[in-house]
């Protein structure tokens, strides 16, 4: 797969407990993006905020309820994002999705160096 | 690279115990000089000497034994000098820099293609900058130390305004493979991401760096403007209050 130049960032904010079809949905929207052959997804989980609900997220200590913000950043092509915006606009029922430009410098994986 | 002709011989006199933010001196100068690209560094560590505060620190005594004395040489053209040493006199505390005059007689030569050298340029940290993100995994190894601690170091190194180490739970990447958590939290082989806000000039010069650096991964710029980029001295000071 080749990356370069001009691309973008799609960015979704939504929490870390909310579902789709039975699973995580940050874990739906990677394999969603996998399905459609993405360049790459990356989920990351902060340790507080609030979003449309104006709701506070904030993971609870002691305890395994978490509903922490959380953050999926997929960057690609336009065009193989905008493919994605569709989908995504089924799955995420309450949060934020943001596109912006980013410029690729490098976009290199070594094959088979990991098993 | 080194060229036959007039340079500088560099020696840094340090205890082997002196600290610089919180990791031994030696190896953050070492570590400096490395990622600056000096051309070639030697640490003897020495077996009995003294300073400046006449303690005699030595082998042959058992209780004297800590804190012996580190000698960290290079030779260097007189430009590369003279933009390290400043760095190095802040680093060096109550060690010794000494300067002398030499002659390269025969440069030493690389094996491989040798890193591109990246030149300072002055920093501009207010209005329009970029953001420049790097992905890499967690498990991504440079010489032996975590990757993104490396890029870190570099960054820090080469004067670049700062860097944020964010960690993923899920991704994936070129590689198509699945980075996640495990049961526990015991897999570290989460996605990783470094954020760096500069001047697209320095970030530029760093991209030699990178591209020696990060073997897999995906690194992307985009616009900022930056609002405030300010450093409370006072603040070291502060957190110390804070602490019960």
């Amino acid at each position: 797969m080749k990356l370069e130049g001009r691309a973008k960032m799609l960015r979704i904010h939504f929490g870390e407990d909310d579902q789709w079809q039975g699973q995580p949905l940050y874990r739906a929207i990677v394999e969603k993006c996998r399905a459609l052959d993405l360049a790459g997804a990356t989920v990351f989980r902060g340790i507080e905020g609030y979003g449309a609900s104006t709701l506070i997220r904030r993971p609870h200590h002691l305890s395994f309820s978490h509903d922490a913000p959380v953050m999926v950043s997929v960057i690609d092509a336009e065009e193989k994002i905008q493919k994605l915006i569709p989908c995504l606009d089924e799955m995420v029922a309450e949060g934020l999705i943001a596109i912006s430009d980013v410029e690729v410098i490098k976009y290199v994986h070594q094959d088979g160096a990991r098993s | 690279m080194l060229q036959a002709g007039p340079a500088k011989k560099v020696s840094i006199y340090v205890g082997e115990d002196h600290q610089y933010h919180g990791q031994s001196l030696y190896a953050a100068i070492l570590d400096f000089l490395f990622y600056r690209g000096i051309a070639g560094v030697t640490v003897v560590r020495g077996i009995a000497g003294f300073g400046a505060d006449h303690h005699l620190h030595t082998t042959r005594i058992e209780r004297l034994t800590e804190n012996l004395p580190v000698k960290i040489e290079f030779i260097e053209s007189p430009e590369k000098t003279a933009e390290v040493l400043p760095k190095l006199h802040e680093m060096a505390g109550t060690g010794l820099i000494e300067v002398q005059d030499t002659l390269i007689v025969k440069p030493s030569e690389v094996s491989a293609k040798h890193a591109p050298q990246v030149s300072a340029l002055p920093l501009k940290r207010e209005g329009k900058a970029k953001l420049m993100r790097i992905f890499i995994g967690e498990n991504d190894k440079w010489h032996d130390k975590p990757l993104y601690k490396a890029l870190v170091e570099a960054l820090r190194a080469n004067d670049l305004a700062g860097a944020t180490v964010y960690q993923g739970i899920l991704g994936y990447g070129a590689n198509r493979r699945i980075h996640r958590e495990g049961a526990l939290h015991l897999s570290h082989d989460r996605p990783v991401m470094l954020s760096v806000v500069e001047s697209e000039e320095k970030l530029r010069a760093f991209f030699p760096v990178l591209d020696q650096m990060v073997q897999q991964g995906l690194v992307v710029l985009s616009d900022v403007d930056v609002i405030k980029y300010t450093h409370d001295s006072r603040e070291g000071e502060r957190r110390k209050e804070a602490r019960p």
